[in-house]
């Protein structure tokens, strides 16, 4: 038994060595959070990435080959995140990389790209364009959080009331979103009620149920993310609330969010996205990605998806509009305006702060009348020219940076 | 008489093992990938550090990544906000180690080690909460520390902290010379003693010594180990992640520690490389990583409790004295 | 919104279901510790089993209450064979090594039922007569965390009858005291550890199941649970279910209040109560170990 142990022992290590001597080689190298709590949102990142690659290389190719881009797992860590990129720049010469579905890893990433001149595009909802974060070598093909922000904070001011209460994720992506949300208040006549900070990972928010029913705002904004989001929108329907007359606006919703809602996402609820699949009746471009995503895997593209797609396509074709996939700065050059019309109408890299100048879209729910992917309608989608500040204002990081947060 | 010269072949033996490991360890980074055996000399020592209190003095601390968090957040605080050199930064680091553990030693060490196990583990949650939330201004929250400038040694002369291998010698200086001080902490009579609690602390208050106070030191020791490789890592990454105070780092720390041999020296640093190594090389292709590694962890407290180093020894014990049985029998 | 004695009932109805919570898990955790001087650090992953089995049992026949019993049913089952294969082992090495083969057990499962479930959280729908509020006054507390008390009180009033007045019961406390005695006189105590392990898990099972309605089913959700339940036993003292109890209900008014009033403390807080009350007290507030 213990011979055999030994033998298969060897043999696995072997296999290690083998596993290292990789094939031809790669030009970039991106990472997601393809195990742990996010896996899900990773893996429809990666997803979208491999059908940029695969677009890409059934047209050619980059600069006449094959593309090779190694796709990897950063387990949703950021030293993991580092040391994987400090392997691909250090070890194969590789000079972009991409990524990575948390702002805060991102961030890091940014930080770490910037120190060593690689080029970085990220994928995700992350402030690398602001104030102290932008530093030149970052691109993102996401979105900047409060653009969700404004967006939500807009059409609900608009459309659904005044006065608010809102409860928000006690880390960065919650407080870009609040200070969105304050600003374009006091911007419409909105009257706040009042800020609750949740902690990460907070599931249980019955402590703070009282305190909502007590205040009784038009409009309650449910600013936390991930387990948090899906625990107070059920708590909310526990308690009666959502079939009332209480509206609920949510920054940064998700489709798997809206999936695990059920039923009681129903008329009350408004999400914020960055995409969302009902729109290839809108966009003709939309409509050939999303059968395609559908076709490919089983289920239609998340916002994740798409900042995955978007961003590698744009790298790779960048990459042979400038003939080269190592030299750096003229890479930036190249991406810096760079036209894109993938999947949402013409879209661009803005020149100046390296964000996707990209539209937001809200969807409502339907409640009951959901079936399999399509719970939601779209109604509004607000261009980037109306949720995106300027290039100075983002240099700066105002005015949602300087925005002061309640009770801090 | 016999005992005695065990001892010393023991000895020389161990002594034997720690220069080969250090002399493997001067030509690793040229073969294996320079980050990664720049990670595993950092986490060796944080392993050797939690070993201390483990296998030596029969402690388990379910918390250990709060040594680990404080002295990289330490060293990177003092950096960046401070304008300490890297010297200045590690040395910081040793010291939140130092005061930390006397901390929770004030606490806790009295403790059955059940109670101290689940201390040790709520305290480090709680670390891990405050630099998440409340204490996001100096910690930097869920984004971690940065904003960090580009490190570099001044003294005793320049080196590029941003370049792989400068930064991995300088690493390795570091806990080189930690191993050592270690070694002769373990090898003296206080060493000893702690291996003499460890196997049967109520007879060993009866011999008269204070074993409360020895427990203390033993986790002083290890507090501050674990909390320079804290501060090492913080160099090596240049940037400092939450990451390091959460309970999954305590829990990987005890499971390369248990894969290596927790009774053995040079044990944790082994189970570190071959752990670091096959997730750094099997993640890449396996989504089901974290069921590997909890099924193999139950294995090996089942069926080979004293890891791989452990196993090796008491093989290599066994046929030593089967020879020397022949030996003696001739 | 003014502090009024209304808000401050609510917040303390609030608590009280919070602590009923913990309660559950906090004398499973207790039970097990009682009887196997095992410390089980996959409680939280039990919990999480407990959720699931009610997820899909709901899922395939509707009927919540029987997704409630099964929850109990197949975590005490899985608890069964845990505590045969996996930890029976150990009984007679030095008592950290079950409790590292636990923590060992919470890696591994939870990484399973990510791959089984996914990571999107799974919902549970819940009952329809619960859906709603009580009120009165001003005070109001949701039908569900009503139940969920009186579920507790329910279950606390079976675990007191079944230790003081059945036979079983009574030989389970006997072992607690003193396990060789209780073999001398022909009793098949590893039977009744198991029995033990399985009864402990299936408490925190119930709790999940009973949690799986108002929050997500995610494989991630046991990990903090324990955590706290830890918090809970120290502080209640390990080994005692007074301690459990008592400990149960101190955190949950904990977590309430500090939500109110500073609620980017809400989590830290609790292991701050710890701290201050092991200062105090060190061996907890009833810290009687192996007393059930």
């Amino acid at each position: 038994m213990k011979k055999i142990s030994l033998l298969l022992l060897v043999a696995f290590t072997g296999t290690l060595f083998v596993a290292g001597i990789a094939s031809a080689k790669p030009i970039a190298a991106l990472l997601f959070p393809l195990s742990g709590p996010f896996s899900a949102m990773g893996t429809d990142m990666k997803q979208g990435s491999e059908m940029a690659l695969e677009e890409i290389n059934a047209k050619g190719g980059v600069l006449g080959q094959k593309a090779e881009v190694v796709m990897g797992d950063d387990e949703f860590k950021a030293p993991v995140a580092i040391r994987k990129y400090k392997e691909m720049v250090d070890g194969q010469g590789i000079k972009a990389i991409g990524g990575t579905l948390s702002g805060g890893i991102s961030v890091a990433v940014n930080e770490w790209a910037c120190k060593n001149k690689v080029l970085y595009m990220c994928f995700c909802h992350t402030s690398i364009p602001l104030g102290k974060e932008q530093c030149g070598y970052g691109f993102v093909s996401g979105m900047i959080p409060y653009q969700t922000g404004v967006a939500t904070a807009k059409y609900a001011f608009q459309n659904l009331g005044k006065s608010w209460m809102i409860v928000t994720q006690d880390y960065r992506f919650g407080t870009d979103e609040l200070s969105a949300w304050l600003t374009i208040s006091e911007k419409m006549g909105g009257k706040f009620l009042g800020n609750i900070y949740s902690p990460l990972g907070q599931v249980d928010y019955s402590a703070h149920i009282p305190k909502i029913v007590a205040t009784n705002p038009d409009i309650l904004v449910i600013n936390v993310y991930g387990q948090s989001q899906d625990a107070l929108t059920k708590q909310l329907g526990e308690a009666g609330l959502t079939t009332k007359k209480m509206k609920f606006v949510i920054p940064k919703s998700h489709l798997y969010s809206i999936k695990a809602a059920g039923a009681g996402y129903n008329e009350n609820f408004y999400g914020g996205h960055e995409y969302y699949w009902t729109l290839q009746d809108k966009f003709p471009k939309a409509k050939p990605f999303v059968e395609a995503y559908g076709k490919k895997y089983g289920m239609p593209p998340s916002q994740d998806a798409d900042g995955g797609y978007t961003g590698t396509r744009a790298l790779l074709e960048a990459m042979n509009a400038a003939k080269t996939t190592t030299d750096v700065d003229k890479l930036i050059k190249t991406l810096k305006g760079f036209k894109m019309d993938y999947n949402k109408g013409p879209e661009e890299f803005r020149a100046c702060d390296h964000i996707r100048a990209t539209s937001a879209v809200i969807v409502r729910g339907i409640g009951a009348k959901a079936s399999g992917w399509n719970f939601g309608e779209v109604v509004a989608e607000y261009p980037a020219s109306e949720t995106l500040e300027s290039c100075e204002n983002n240099a700066k990081d105002i005015p949602y940076g300087a925005v002061k947060l309640p009770g801090k | 008489m016999k005992a005695n010269k065990e001892n010393t072949s023991n000895t020389r033996t161990r002594s034997r093992v720690i220069w080969v490991t250090l002399a493997v360890f001067l030509i690793a980074p040229h073969i294996i990938s320079t980050p990664l055996t720049t990670e595993i000399l950092i986490f060796g020592l944080f392993a050797l550090g939690f070993n201390l209190l483990l296998g030596y003095t029969g402690i388990l601390s379910f918390g250990h990544a709060a040594y680990f968090g404080i002295g990289c957040y330490g060293c990177g605080i003092a950096v960046r906000d401070f304008g300490f050199s890297i010297w200045g930064g590690l040395l910081v680091s040793i010291i939140m180690g130092i005061l930390l553990a006397a901390v929770i030693g004030a606490i806790a060490i009295k403790k059955k080690g059940v109670y101290f196990a689940m201390i040790s583990m709520a305290v480090a949650q709680m670390f891990y909460f405050m630099a998440l939330s409340p204490l996001k201004k100096w910690t930097g929250g869920e984004d971690g520390l940065k904003f960090i400038p580009k490190l570099s040694l001044t003294f005793p002369f320049h080196v590029d902290l941003q370049s792989s291998f400068p930064l991995y010698y300088f690493v390795y200086f570091v806990v080189g010379i930690s191993i050592l001080v270690i070694w002769r902490i373990l090898n003296s009579p206080f060493g000893r003693l702690l291996q003499a609690i460890r196997e049967n602390e109520e007879r060993t208050i009866a011999s008269g010594y204070n074993v409360t106070m020895a427990k203390f030191v033993s986790l002083i020791f290890s507090g501050l180990f674990s909390a320079l490789a804290g501060g090492l890592f913080f160099v090596y990454l240049g940037y400092g992640p939450l990451q390091t105070l959460f309970w999954l780092t305590s829990g990987t720390i005890l499971l390369m520690t248990i894969l290596g041999g927790m009774h053995t020296f040079i044990g944790p640093v082994v189970g570190v490389a071959v752990f670091l190594y096959a997730q750094n090389k099997l993640s890449w292709t396996m989504e089901r990583w974290e069921l590997v590694v909890g099924i193999l962890f139950m294995a090996l407290i089942l069926i080979f409790p004293e890891g791989i180093v452990g196993t090796i020894k008491v093989k290599y014990l066994a046929r030593k004295t089967a020879a020397q049985e022949v030996g003696e029998a001739e | 919104m003014e502090l009024n004695s209304t808000l401050l009932i609510n917040q303390m109805l609030f608590g009280l279901a919070l602590g009923a919570v913990y309660i559950l898990m906090a004398c499973g955790l207790t039970i097990i510790f009682g009887l196997l001087d095992v410390v089980n650090f996959a409680h939280g992953t039990f919990y999480m089993l407990g959720a699931f089995a009610t997820f899909v049992i709901v899922s395939l026949f509707g009927n919540f209450w029987l997704g409630l019993a099964s929850a109990v049913i197949i975590v005490g089952l899985v608890g069964w064979v845990t505590e045969t294969y996996l930890i029976k082992p150990l009984y007679g090495k030095d008592p950290l090594y079950p409790l590292m083969l636990t923590f060992g057990f919470s890696v591994a499962v939870t990484d399973l039922m990510r791959g089984v479930f996914g990571t999107v959280g799974q919902i549970v729908p819940l009952p329809q007569f619960f859906s709603g509020s009580l009120m009165w006054g001003g005070i109001f507390i949701p039908k569900y965390r009503v139940f969920i008390i009186l579920l507790m009180l329910a279950v606390l009033i079976f675990l007191w009858y079944f230790f003081k007045k059945t036979n079983l019961g009574m030989i389970i406390r006997a072992a607690t005291r003193d396990s060789l005695m209780v073999q001398t006189l022909g009793i098949d105590v590893p039977r009744i550890w198991t029995f033990g392990f399985a009864l402990g898990v299936g408490l925190a099972g119930l709790a999940g199941g009973v949690n799986s309605t108002i929050q997500s089913a995610l494989p991630d959700m046991g990990v903090e649970i324990t955590i706290e339940c830890f918090v809970v036993v120290v502080i209640g003292g390990l080994g005692s279910l007074g301690g459990a109890i008592l400990g149960g209900l101190i955190i949950g008014q904990v977590i309430s209040f500090v939500s109110l009033f500073a609620s980017d403390w809400s989590n830290v807080a609790i292991f701050i109560t710890m701290l201050l009350i092991l200062l105090v007290r060190t061996r907890g507030l009833f810290g009687e170990a192996g007393r059930l």
